[in-house]
């Protein structure tokens, strides 16, 4: 084979790769949004399912509530222990071996596969520590799922602040607790939330933790932290694996879809901003 | 001198983080529990060679040989697909393009990393298990080809950051040297990039398979869950469908309940290796 032929293959490699990337991209949005566009309305997005089988009519208002109320818990749950271990990480932690080590088990964290988890929680959660199914019990699942991700991402942000602006405050005498609070953290507290709405998103289209530890086919919304919930990824689930209704499919698919790209976009936002300030 | 507040402060943040990390390791210390209890009426070995999967039936037939194979034939197949497309969507974007398009290209990967995956299956249960079935004339759609599509998509996003970010890096090292020799691209990206980027290679793909075997909802969807020896257009069963279907249903405490947590726990040796060898893979990538 001569040089151009081979060029000429190669190239066609390369674009007709990127070409089927763009396709799949384009195909599933466009699916998804041809197909679910007509199941929503308002009754869709703001009433309770019913029909017989339940789903078959009606919408799936307490399982939208139901997605945000587990991604906030999981990721007040996820957040707070993540920032913590990060602060402790940068600031307080002087051993090498210990950072080290919190770092391995971190790490091996995140390759644990989401399904693992939910079994922990179905059983220790759930059935040792007596919370049933609940909100309370998917939301910390879904935290155990999204702390590695937090905490991989805060750690960065405290490393990435100047040393210099550390160093000059302590050299005038400001105490630990105080720098961290008025200066550290006012820098990073965007790339912080940034981090935190991304876990959510993700901890939001997550279904395998909630199958074994708070979702249910249907529930009112929640009135306590211990009663079970619906969550759109399990809803969805639901109603295509038992062939309830393909339409209103469509339109949870979509629902989920728009939330997570709002999601997301309100987490870009916040970036932006805070590059404007720099 | 540290003043009282300071010094609950540091305590609180120790306390929190201590308790983070106990945490971590408690969720596979009890795994590995409630395993246990499995793994003293049958051999490990046992449980992993044996073919038999009868919940109902004595301990000696609740094993999982077809169900690893199936984890790893629907990763494999996945990975197989997604590879030459991954990389080379990531050499577009490393080398050809032109920033703007770059960003534009990235966003839509993105997004399609944050899809969920339960909405995978849906598509993939709509799309892919219909087309196999009129195209390939089946009487079920659901198999192993169909696991390994839909996954492809989704570790896609995996393996064209990985294999970009050190091409890109590669590149920009090579690009004005071989630009002065009047070297053409794509003869400099076949010859030089394309070898110096081998190990990011080779961790992408590792990376992947870790993320297709840990993969529940998009999988389970698809795969008609059958526990028996996987055929490419045959039925399978992978161990998170697996724990998902069945874990609800197993009594608590009886024999089935810890062959599913033991399960559980091979999932999870199996992950720990292949991301002690990302780990290894990518601490000797020098770029």
């Amino acid at each position: 084979m001569n040089e151009k032929t081979k060029s000429f293959l190669f190239k066609g490699w390369i674009l007709l790769s990127t070409l089927i990337v763009l396709a799949i991209v384009f195909y599933i949005f466009g699916y998804i949004l041809s197909n679910g566009i007509e199941s929503i309305n308002m009754e869709f997005l703001l009433d309770g399912p019913s029909g017989i089988p339940v789903g078959s009519q009606g919408g799936i208002f307490p399982a939208i509530v139901g997605s945000l109320l587990l991604m906030l818990i999981s990721c007040v749950f996820a957040s707070i222990l993540a920032i913590s271990t990060s602060i402790y990480l940068v600031f307080y932690c002087e051993s090498e071996r210990i950072k080290g080590l919190i770092h391995l088990i971190t790490q091996c964290m995140s390759g644990v596969p989401s399904i693992i988890l939910g079994l922990f929680g179905y059983t220790f959660l759930v059935l040792y520590l007596n919370l049933g199914r609940s909100v309370l019990a998917g939301g910390l699942t879904l935290g155990f799922m999204i702390y590695p991700f937090i905490q991989v991402r805060v750690e960065k942000t405290l490393l990435e602040v100047d040393k210099s602006i550390i160093n000059s405050s302590y050299a005038l005498g400001i105490s630990r607790t105080y720098t961290l609070f008025k200066l550290i953290l006012p820098i990073c507290k965007s790339d912080i939330v940034s981090a935190i709405t991304l876990a959510g998103g993700f901890a939001m289209g997550a279904a395998s933790p909630i199958i074994l530890t708070a979702a249910v086919t249907f529930a009112p919304i929640p009135s306590s932290l211990s009663s079970p919930v619906m969550a759109l990824p399990f809803h969805l689930y639901i109603l295509t694996g038992e062939g309830i209704s393909l339409e209103k499919a469509y339109g949870t698919a979509l629902v989920l879809i728009l939330l997570l790209l709002i999601i997301n976009i309100i987490s870009t936002i916040i970036n932006i901003t805070r590059k404007e300030h720099k | 001198m540290r003043s009282l507040g300071e010094k609950i402060f540091e305590s609180i943040i120790k306390i929190i983080s201590l308790f983070s990390v106990l945490l971590l390791v408690f969720i596979v210390v009890f795994i590995f529990k409630e395993s246990l209890i499995f793994f003293n009426r049958v051999s490990i070995v046992d449980f992993i060679i044996g073919r038999k999967w009868n919940p109902l039936g004595a301990a000696e037939d609740l094993s999982i040989w077809p169900i690893i194979l199936g984890t790893v034939y629907v990763s494999i197949v996945a990975i197989l697909i997604a590879m030459p497309i991954g990389v080379g969507t990531a050499i577009v974007l490393s080398t050809y393009t032109s920033n703007r398009i770059k960003k534009a290209i990235r966003g839509g990967i993105d997004v399609l990393a944050g899809i969920p995956s339960v909405v995978y299956g849906f598509i993939g249960l709509l799309v892919v298990v219909k087309f196999l079935e009129i195209n390939l004339s089946l009487a079920a759609g659901e198999s192993v080809l169909a696991g390994g599509i839909v996954l492809s998509v989704m570790v896609l996003p995996f393996i064209i950051s990985t294999c970009d970010e050190s091409m890109e890096k590669i590149y920009e090292k090579y690009s004005q040297s071989s630009s002065a020799l009047g070297v053409s691209k794509s003869y400099l990206i076949r010859n030089i990039i394309l070898p110096e980027s081998k190990r990011s290679i080779l961790a992408s793909m590792v990376l992947a398979l870790g993320r297709g075997m840990g993969e529940t909802m998009a999988v389970m969807m698809v795969i008609g869950n059958a526990p028996i020896m996987p055929k490419l257009l045959g039925k399978t069963q992978t161990i998170p469908s697996l724990i998902t279907l069945e874990m609800g249903m197993a009594e608590v405490g009886s024999l089935h309940y810890h062959a599913l947590f033991a399960s559980g726990f091979v999932l999870m040796l199996i992950l720990l290796g292949i991301n002690a060898l990302l780990y290894f893979i990518k601490s000797r990538i020098n770029v």
